[in-house]
């Protein structure tokens, strides 16, 4: 199959980007998406020119180091894949692609298609843990964790960070990747003692980051590589005021 | 210099508490003195950065990753195991630590293997603690299941993402400790050379992904969690920038690097298809609980799956193990895939596949019940392949994952350059020539966080009066030197051939002769080919752009360069161990019915290599001695 | 970093705020369309005198509207009116601004199938209803209570919904509320951090019903009113 693709460079965060043309053809409809653009490297490479940087990783969607907005859409056209996981079967013969980095003022550009998302990293420093030393703990078994809760849990810790939510936000909001955090703590047991005072850092590091704030729209649950659930910001909502209400003494 | 692996005295079960009873320790106050250079954030490094980091070290940790969250301990599915006995199925350390010899082909050592079996109770404990959601019983009680090679249940499982759980575990305490500002990140750094001052590690040179520039870093002491090399076979299960380079050139520098040819294929991970592809997925091993795995009997058959009749149907595997059928360990099924396929029965369009068909279990169990076993399993499947396995047999084919092989550590976890220490999947220690399922993240984490920051501060308690270490020395000087040489070197070739065109092949020639089954011929073969595509490489490769930024060429032809001499030593190793065991099948060392011929009386050692100059390698042998379990034949018939 | 605390101060914050005000803001759309329903009620129905001599829905509308403006509870009422609907407009385009900031470079393509429309709209539609807003207060609220120079409000309310293009205007108001409604009472919920599952999906159920059902009986007045 044929495709032309137009692909957004740019040298730095700095520097004003364009979208370049390329044409491929003799593609196969196995090829994965990162795979035709390796392929597109390779041609480059030979030609002496500046190769296409894109950030990439597992490719078996898990590390969420992927990233991309193929004609609008974050991960490509398949809701809930990564784009490493998006294959050419998704696209039809002839069809041009624009090919854009994940857009939002918390993720500059480095170069070309990748970005800066140590933004993320930021909220997670905040707050975004248990205060367990390694060799504080009890046994494991001392404090039972009901089973639909455990699964709940492991829905908002399923969360890859791979950012899909902040370039789908029409506010370039973080909430759902924030919150997926605090609701899976908050969640647990053993992350319900410091509940008060991680939403609250969370939320403010997220602010001072420089991420907009929620509209629930829901786009960003759509998108989502994991299924992270819109109700995991609700809960957010609820740990805040809950936090900013409640007196230890 | 003669290998002392330092193993304490007593019995067994009491070397790890003699241990900890009589070594040195550094007083508290002393610590924020004290730096440590770890190199790789994943469960190994990441733990062992956290750990040290919270002990009041002053640690830098260096990935090359945009975030330690994405550290390939990601992608491990299956679960982690621990010897906690929670179904009263008569487990126990000794048993863990049996099981995991036998699994290893007896080719492991005994005390590493006891304490990893011993500390992985105190595990899960700390991962529970850390916030892991593990799965629970309705009684709130954490759920365990069975793994290969085993006849008991002590695998921990977060459904089919354990790696990502236990690592965002350790990624969140690393977090904690930069917030407390005892651990610094290098994000995107990659290490290009390891700096040695009076014989002891004192540093690194690494280079900023996202800027270009060569920095020098300074410590008393550097860690190693670096993880394995299959990517040198390109078409792998590991991640796309998974690489050997510092191993490789701590290696140059005098660490010995010991049983290198060790690479676990695993059996069911998605066959390559096509010429493009870049990555092979793992399916997880517990498919086999229920899935039976096939070839058709004819040669060459057209026929789609479900038209080809039950008797023309050869399930090679419960034919050849009755024992086991299905559920033989990892080395034998993908010894057996591949027997058959290079008679010609492979499957797909490439012929490189055989299936692994749930018709019978769906028949029997119910399409709900294999669904709520193994459905997200399938759903990756269909997201890949576009199949419905529900309805059609998957496609799998055996992939290489693991390297058994790394760094040689002593019982400390120290190379043999004094003040580099390895951990996790970069040293070599603990799992002989074959991985038990499931131990991988165990041995990763207790390194990282249990073992390690135990030992060091035997090495560290000397250090405690040498002060800050300067890194304006010759000795970062000349390293910085040949790590910019190198550079400038790929970049003036500006050959015709891309990086991944090399690397592609490298992993073809590696694949036929240096994987699931090796021979004499075969072996020396692929050093020639090896040695000609590494002057090819040298003399044409394509490597566009500059140095001053980003440039994903670059970092991947820097890390081919290592893989085509990590290549030529594996082959070595395995031309040298003229034994079949474990994953390492020599077909000129076989029984009369195909399975693996272990020679105990001639190598009954681990290999340990050491770097000779690019000439040759200087083979030193660690004698394996067993006092606790007495080594049979591993048989699955 | 100084961690900012209170109930209104983060993005999070800002968002009860804009809850509250709309919550706000919705009860009294309750009790306005109880008034306006008056407006069309048939003389027929006022057999007997049962309030304040009210024979007919002329006396009741007047009544009703004199009351508002003369019983001080209400008067208060009314000023904690304009105090949340001013800080539901001035939280609203802070908001706005800072989502502005956080947004980097536009997408050169985009794709909205994720979202409603009216989601992402909100503060589109949240304009049309202060402009509407704007032209319903000078034609009623300035006359009849600021400056005063029309006493029988009734007739002016129905004198006025005989243009045309009044009523369109009208209409144009009501459809923009009646989306405003729907997005603003489900999102309201969530920012206020109503979580659990079954609950969150009956309220956006209600959200919807009770959007629809408010839109439809505040659309229809005027209409009634102009062919009457």
């Amino acid at each position: 199959m044929k495709l032309t693709l137009k692909i957004w460079r740019q040298e730095n965060a700095k520097s004003k980007g364009k979208m370049v043309t390329y044409k491929m053809s003799d593609l196969s409809e196995d090829m994965s998406f990162l795979e035709m653009l390796d392929v597109l490297n390779q041609s480059l490479a030979i030609k002496g020119e500046r190769v296409i940087e894109f950030d990439h990783d597992c490719r078996e969607g898990i590390c969420g180091q992927c990233s991309l907005v193929i004609n609008g859409q974050a991960h490509g056209p398949e809701s809930h894949y990564t784009t490493c996981q998006t294959h050419l079967r998704s696209f039809k013969d002839g069809d041009t692609l624009f090919v854009e980095p994940f857009r939002a003022n918390s993720f500059p550009v480095i170069r070309d298609l990748k970005v800066d998302r140590s933004s993320m990293d930021k909220i997670i420093q905040a707050g975004g843990y248990i205060s367990s030393f390694t060799g504080m703990a009890p046994e494991a078994n001392a404090i039972p964790i009901h089973h639909d809760i455990a699964e709940s849990a492991f829905d908002s810790a399923a969360c890859i960070g791979c950012g899909a939510c902040v370039a789908t936000c029409k506010n370039s909001s973080a909430a759902l990747f924030v919150s997926a955090k605090i609701s899976h703590l908050a969640k647990l047991p053993q992350g319900k003692v410091e509940r008060e005072e991680r939403v609250q850092w969370m939320v403010n590091a997220h602010d001072n980051e420089g991420f907009g704030s929620c509209s629930n729209t829901g786009a960003c649950a759509m998108v989502c590589p994991q299924e992270v659930q819109l109700i995991d910001i609700t809960r957010m909502n609820y740990e805040y005021n809950r936090a900013v209400c409640h007196s230890k003494e | 210099m003669a290998l002392n692996a330092k193993i304490p005295v007593g019995p067994l079960k009491d070397k790890w508490q003699n241990y900890l009873a009589k070594t040195h320790i550094v007083n508290p106050a002393n610590r924020k003195k004290l730096d440590i250079i770890v190199v790789g954030a994943g469960l190994s490094g990441g733990g062992a950065a956290a750990s040290l980091a919270e002990l009041g070290y002053n640690v830098k940790v260096f990935f090359f990753q945009d975030s330690a969250r994405r550290s390939h301990s990601v992608a491990a599915q299956g679960g982690v195991n621990a010897a906690k006995n929670y179904k009263n199925d008569g487990d126990n350390v000794y048993r863990m630590f049996y099981d995991t010899i036998k699994g290893g082909d007896f080719r492991s050592r005994e005390a590493n293997v006891y304490r990893m079996a011993e500390v992985s109770v105190d595990l899960i404990d700390h991962m529970v603690a850390q916030g892991v959601p593990f799965a629970r019983e309705y009684s709130g009680y954490l759920s365990n299941r069975s793994f290969g090679g085993v006849l008991v249940s002590r695998t921990f499982y977060a459904r089919g993402q354990t790696g990502q759980q236990l690592l965002m575990a350790t990624y969140q305490a690393m977090m904690k400790q930069v917030k407390a500002e005892t651990l610094k990140q290098y994000k995107r750094h990659e290490i290009l050379d390891i700096v040695i001052v009076d014989g002891k590690a004192r540093g690194i040179i690494a280079r900023d992904l996202d800027t270009g520039k060569i920095e020098r870093h300074a410590a008393h002491a550097v860690v190693f969690g670096t993880g394995g090399f299959g990517k040198i076979f390109y078409l792998s299960t590991l991640a796309m920038n998974s690489n050997g380079s510092a191993n490789w050139r701590a290696h140059k520098k005098g660490a010995y690097f010991a049983n290198p040819s060790w690479t676990q294929i695993h059996p069911t991970a998605l066959p390559q298809a096509g010429e493009h592809q870049s990555k092979l997925t793992l399916m997880s091993e517990s498919l086999r609980n229920d899935g039976r795995i096939w070839v058709p009997k004819k040669k060459d058959e057209t026929r789609a799956p479900g038209d080809i009749p039950e008797e023309d149907r050869d399930y090679y595997l419960e034919r050849r193990y009755p024992a086991f059928g299905n559920l033989v360990p990892r080395d034998v099924a993908s010894r057996a895939a591949k027997e058959r396929m290079d008679a010609g029965h492979g499957v797909g369009s490439l012929k490189n596949a055989v299936y692994l068909d749930f018709k019978t279990a769906i028949e029997k169990l119910g399409v709900d019940t294999i669904k709520e076993r193994y459905g997200n399993l399938f759903t990756m499947y269909e997201k890949i392949t576009a199949i419905n396995a529900y309805k059609e047999p998957m496609k799998i084919s055996p992939a290489a994952h693991f390297s058994m092989g790394g760094l040689w550590v002593d019982y400390e976890l120290q190379t043999t350059i004094p003040g580099l220490f390895a951990v996790g999947e970069a040293n070599f220690a603990d799992h002989g020539a074959n991985r038990l399922g499931a131990n991988s993240l165990l041995q990763a984490s207790v390194d990282g966080n249990f073992i390690l920051p135990n030992t060091i501060s035997n090495y560290l308690s000397n250090e405690i009066r040498t002060g800050k270490i300067s890194t304006d020395t010759p000795e970062f000087e000349e390293a910085e030197k040949s790590v910019k040489e190198q550079v400038e070197k790929l970049l003036a070739i500006k050959g015709t051939m891309p990086v991944d065109k090399i690397h592609r092949r490298l992993g073809k020639i590696m694949f036929k002769e240096v994987a699931m089954s090796r021979n004499e011929k075969g072996l020396k073969w692929a050093i020639e080919e090896i040695r000609k595509l590494r002057t090819e490489f040298w003399e044409n490769i394509a490597v566009s752009g500059d140095q001053n930024g980003p440039n994903s060429e670059l970092e991947k032809a820097g890390r081919l360069a290592d893989y085509l001499e990590i290549a030529e030593l594996m082959a070595v190793d395995a031309l040298n161990r003229r034994e079949s065991c474990g994953a390492h099948f020599r077909e000129d060392f076989q029984t009369e019915d195909g399975e693996a011929k272990r020679d105990d009386k001639n190598f009954m050692y681990s290999s340990a290599w050491e770097w000779d100059n690019g000439e040759n390698w200087k083979l030193h042998k660690e004698p394996l001695e067993f006092t606790e379990v007495k080594p049979t034949v591993r048989s699955y018939k | 970093m100084a961690v900012k605390k209170g109930l209104f101060k983060t993005s999070v914050g800002r968002k009860n705020l804009m809850a509250f005000t709309g919550l706000f803001i919705i009860f009294f759309l309750v009790i306005h369309l109880i008034g306006n329903l008056i407006l069309v009620i048939p003389n027929s129905f006022f057999p007997i005198e049962f309030w304040n001599n009210v024979a007919n829905g002329h006396d009741m509308y007047n009544a009703y509207s004199h009351f508002l403006v003369h019983f001080w509870p209400v008067t208060i009422v009314a000023y904690i009116l304009y105090v949340a609907i001013i800080t539901h407009i001035i939280d609203a385009l802070l908001i706005t601004l800072q989502n502005k900031k956080s947004q980097g470079e536009k997408y050169i393509v985009t794709d909205n199938s994720t979202s409603s429309w009216y989601s992402r709209n909100m503060g589109i539609l949240g304009t049309v209803i202060g402009v509407f807003l704007v032209i319903h207060m000078a034609q009623f609220w300035l006359q009849y209570k600021v400056l005063k120079v029309e006493h029988d409000l009734y007739e002016l309310v129905l004198a006025t919904l005989k243009t045309w293009w009044f009523v369109l205007v009208y209409e144009i108001g009501i459809i923009a509320l009646g989306f405003h409604l729907v997005h603003g009472i489900e999102s309201a919920h969530r920012s206020l951090g109503i979580y659990p599952k079954k609950i969150m999906n009956t309220i956006k159920y209600i959200a919807l019903c009770f959007s629809l059902v408010m839109a439809i009986l505040y659309a229809i007045i005027p209409i009634i009113l102009y062919f009457k």
